[in-house]
């Protein structure tokens, strides 16, 4: 019985913890929000802090865990993507997804700009509709 | 009866029948200008609505005597279910839904036939003939691959009723016929658009034409995307009402171009600048929503709204290709004949802010459409999976929604056109004591997080310039209108940034008699209740709920067994008022012990009434008066104030 | 023609079809493990009824078939004939069954009626679950004799499939 919860316990894939142990409501907050970030692999889209199924309530049990042991946040992530793959964090790693809207961002100011400056660079007339020019007219005529 | 499936393919073929003829004389009578093609392609465009209707009407008749030798009836319909729920499953499947999409084109296409025409009649050909061009679309999706009047031989007994989730609640009655109206609507403006295109011109009377057609959808679609989310809180169980799942990014992104078209044709009326970029917008608006269609039935978004592959989605993807090729290609060729008849004079104007404010939507209907589409991105590229999910969202919509807000204070109390320095600071000044009235007050009710807080000042500041101006306003409705809306948007945003960031959440097990506090309210687990049902039976949580000593109500969230399926589907239970929410939805349920999960939500039922205030600012902005306003002072030429409508 | 508006809208038509022609096709439930060709992770479970434990690291030098299931499942019920079978079939390779979300007295029950020729175990906390990437049941994982895992299988096995996927291993 020892010797199968030790065998549990150094069976652990992610390495020694690098972080603080956390207890209370630090841990209880700590395990909200890193659970928001990962994703439940049975439902739709929803993260395991809100989702109810099993599933999600043994992952979150498990990220509660490994706060308490001192595991960093880097630490359980990478603990959930050897298993289940970069699909279980709800936020990509990867850096292009924030380039490509500030990137439009500066894009759009400059296309702005640009149009705001050639609109202000029009000429004043503006061309008049033949038939608006006739209506104008005839109340300048009705009205003086 | 063999005889109700045939008769509904008949119909189907008849209106694709319908449509395409409608479609090549529509385009014909346009470049020939003939009055005679014009009026054969109104009588088409009315035969359309009409073939639909009946089909529809058919299909009702099928699923209300419970005919299973049709297809859709059979996959659907059930004996056990109650009448409301047989003649709501019209829209509840994949087949059906397609069908109702039909129904609301028809009606679509005849009413703006009908009430757009006069003073249009030299558009009106171009524009029926693109209408109906999606209505041949939809008529050949109908009678093809996604045919719900298939017969069945012999036909079941029996059916297995429509899909569990949507008998859980009413509000999945109201939720896709307004979805329906908002999106098939945007087809109305995007004939029109596509008119102006083919003529090089657009005219006042088109123009009028197109921005109603656009409201009106967009007044649907406002309160479909509302009910969308009010729905998810009621029904899904996590106390959240967005979880920015593809579906319902495809329901946003028309409504966010839509509400740029809105304020860019602003600008195009009173300036006579921006026309091809409005009806830009108008077409990126319609093409967003035949994206959404896409999105939602072809099965390549992991979803909760998924439908399983089929040839429908392919069949979606060929039409958008053909109306994007098509809509750029136009726009292109035809751009340029569109010349400004005016002028920007300064950035620093209200024509000014319409500018930022679609540069910001712009970006948000971008940032929302590369989130929902990275997925597929990175798989198409590398094979490898990964996620987009709320954290990202959240923290790029965030600073884009405040920027927003901020606008929607600054833009409407600066003039129109060039004006002094010191008339700008004596209009963006003042409102800054509505704004640090607010932060304020959200101060003392306990805010404490930044952008909620400055959202708050935001939002002050909105509100404050927003109520002068309409406290200013007697004459022009259009404005009351509008500014109705802008107050909705602004509660709208602060409740939504309160209710997100001031939410106490807490998990408990309770034995029966056991009690739990949240907030102010305290709840008792009274008891387990089983209620049996012909379609369902359901375990149900009563739950005593007193606030500072006194019996407030009770509360019986559940969770609901339907044979059909494997696992049971909780149901939650709220308790709404003015000041928050108190929502309750099971983890975990035995006769003697509940496992719940308690949330209080300050200040979420503004975010429905607040959209419910949006809708009706676009009512009013919609309806004419009987009298029309006088018209301002015809100024001298050249002093670059528009006529006024 | 205005070449701005063309060849803006020609790169935004192109992207966006793109990218939706290469979603169809694809399902986007299904999830590719990483966990294939990375060493099995390591567990000790208790078996059920006997409280016998297990260690997975037991049967190194023999191949592995590892099953999570659970008898709320469908599906599960339908592969376990097969599976049963093939442990039968095949003695040099070692069968085991992980069960969690479940209850013992109906695990004990569904086995007693539908036989068992292989061990099963119980995984109480979804623990061993999460270290393999279960998503859903059933789910088998196939081992080879050094401990690596060689391939996944989502959803119920069928007679072929586990032939195919025995035959690589057995290699």
């Amino acid at each position: 019985m020892i010797v199968a919860l030790v065998l549990l316990l150094i069976g652990a894939p992610q390495g020694a913890p690098q972080g603080v142990p956390l207890h209370g409501d630090a841990l209880a907050r700590r395990t909200q929000e890193i659970a928001s970030g990962l994703r439940c692999p049975v439902c739709q889209g929803l993260s395991i802090a809100d989702s109810p199924s099993e599933m999600a309530v043994n992952m979150k049990t498990e990220v509660h865990s490994m706060l308490e042991r001192g595991y960093t946040r880097e630490q359980i992530e990478t603990y959930f993507v050897h298993s289940y793959g970069e699909f279980v964090l709800l936020q990509p790693r990867s850096p292009v997804i924030w380039i490509l809207p500030i990137a439009a961002l500066v894009f759009g100011i400059a296309i702005v700009a640009i149009m705001l400056r050639r609109l202000a660079a029009a000429p004043r007339t503006k061309k008049i509709d033949p038939d608006v020019a006739r209506v104008r007219n005839l109340v300048k005529g009705t009205t003086s | 009866m063999i005889a109700t499936a045939a008769l509904g393919r008949l119909l189907i073929l008849g209106a694709l029948l319908v449509s395409t003829a409608g479609a090549l004389l529509g385009f014909a009578s346009g470049a020939k200008r003939s009055d005679e093609g014009l009026r054969w392609s109104k009588r088409l465009a009315y035969a359309f609505g009409a073939l639909m209707l009946l089909a529809t009407l058919v299909m009702e008749h099928a699923l209300l005597t419970h005919d299973f030798s049709v297809s859709y009836v059979a996959h659907v319909g059930s004996r056990s279910v109650p009448v409301w729920v047989t003649i709501v499953s019209l829209w509840s499947s994949l087949e059906g839904s397609i069908l109702f999409w039909g129904l609301v084109l028809g009606i679509y296409i005849a009413a703006a036939t009908r009430f757009s025409s006069r003073g249009n009649e030299e558009s009106m050909p171009y524009a029926i003939g693109t209408w109906l061009a999606c209505g041949a679309f939809f008529s050949f999706l109908i009678a093809g691959p996604a045919n719900p009047f298939l017969t069945i031989s012999p036909a079941p007994l029996d059916g297995p009723g429509p899909n569990p989730l949507l008998q859980n609640h009413v509000l999945m009655v109201a939720h896709p016929p307004l979805l329906y109206l908002g999106y098939v609507g945007m087809t109305i403006p995007f004939g029109f658009a596509v008119a102006a295109l083919l003529r090089g011109k657009i005219g006042p009377t088109l123009i009028r034409a197109m921005r109603n057609s656009l409201l009106l959808s967009w007044i649907f679609l406002s309160i479909a995307i509302m009910l969308g989310g009010w729905w998810a809180y009621e029904v899904l169980g996590w106390g959240g009402y967005w979880a920015w799942d593809p579906v319902e990014n495809a329901s946003l992104l028309p409504w966010l171009t839509a509400t740029a078209a809105l304020h860019s044709a602003m600008v195009m009326q009173r300036r006579g600048v921006l026309k091809g970029w409005t009806l830009t917008l108008v077409q990126a608006s319609f093409l967003l929503t035949v994206l959404g269609t896409f999105m939602t039935r072809s099965g390549v978004f992991n979803s909760v709204h998924s439908f399983t592959q089929s040839a429908i989605g392919p069949t979606i993807l060929v039409f958008l290709a053909a109306v994007l090729i098509g809509s750029v290609t136009l726009l292109a060729l035809r751009i340029d004949t569109l010349e400004n008849d005016g002028r920007i004079d300064a950035p620093v104007s209200r024509e000014g802010t319409f500018l930022i404010n679609n540069l910001l939507l712009v970006l948000f209907t971008f940032t929302v459409l590369v989130g929902t589409v990275f997925p597929l991105v990175v798989e198409a590229v590398n094979g490898k999976q990964m996620s987009v999910g709320r954290p990202y969202f959240d923290s790029m919509v965030v600073p884009l929604g405040v920027a927003l807000l901020f606008l929607l204070g600054i833009g409407p109390a600066l003039p129109w056109g060039r004006a002094a320095r010191e008339d700008i600071r004596r209009a963006l000044l003042p409102p800054i004591v509505g704004g640090a009235a607010l932060t304020v007050l959200g101060v003392v009710f306990g805010a404490r997080n930044p952008w909620t807080i400055v959202t708050l000042f935001a939002g002050g500041y909105a509100l404050q310039v927003t109520i002068v101006q309409l406290a200013k306003l007697r004459h022009s409705r259009r404005s009351v209108g509008a500014y109705v809306i802008h107050l909705g948007v602004a509660i709208a945003v602060v409740a939504i940034a309160i209710s997100s960031t001031m939410r106490v959440q807490r998990e408990v097990v309770l034995q029966q008699g056991q009690s739990a506090t949240i907030g102010a309210y305290t709840v008792t687990f009274t008891g387990t209740e089983e209620r049996s049902e012909p379609h369902r039976t359901s375990s149900i949580a009563r739950i005593g709920v007193t606030k500072n000593g006194r019996a407030v109500t009770t509360l019986e969230p559940r969770m609901n067994h339907y044979e059909m399926m494997r696992e049971p589907i909780g149901t939650p239970d709220v308790h709404s008022t003015i000041g928050g929410d108190l929502y309750i939805s099971i983890a975990s349920l035995e006769p003697n012990r509940a496992g719940l999960l308690l949330i209080v939500t300050p200040l979420v039922s503004w975010i429905w009434l607040a959209v419910l205030m949006m809708a009706a600012g676009g009512v009013i902005a919609l309806v004419r008066l009987p009298r029309m306003t006088p018209l301002p002072a015809l100024r001298r030429e050249g002093s670059g104030e528009g006529l006024a409508v | 023609m205005n070449r701005f508006v063309l060849s803006t809208g020609a790169v935004i038509t192109a992207a966006l079809v793109t990218v939706l022609m290469a979603g169809l096709g694809r399902d986007p439930k299904h999830i590719d493990s990483p966990l294939v060709h990375q060493a099995a992770p390591a567990f000790a479970l208790k078996t059920v009824g006997t409280g016998e434990t297990v260690d997975i690291a037991s049967f190194r030098g023999k191949p592995v078939v590892l099953n999570f299931w659970a008898t709320w499942c469908g599906p599960c019920w339908e592969e376990h004939p097969v599976l049963n079978e093939t442990a039968r079939a095949h003695p040099e390779v070692q069968f085991l069954g992980v069960v969690f979300q479940d209850d013992e007295a109906k695990i004990q029950d569904f086995l007693r009626k539908r036989g068992s020729a292989y061990p099963t175990v119980i995984d109480d906390r979804g623990k061993t679950a999460i270290a393999y990437g279960v998503g859903g049941v059933p789910e088998t994982f196939i081992i080879d004799a050094h401990g690596t895992i060689v391939a996944k299988h989502d959803g119920p096995i069928t007679q072929e499939q586990l032939q195919s996927y025995l035959a690589e291993v057995l290699r």
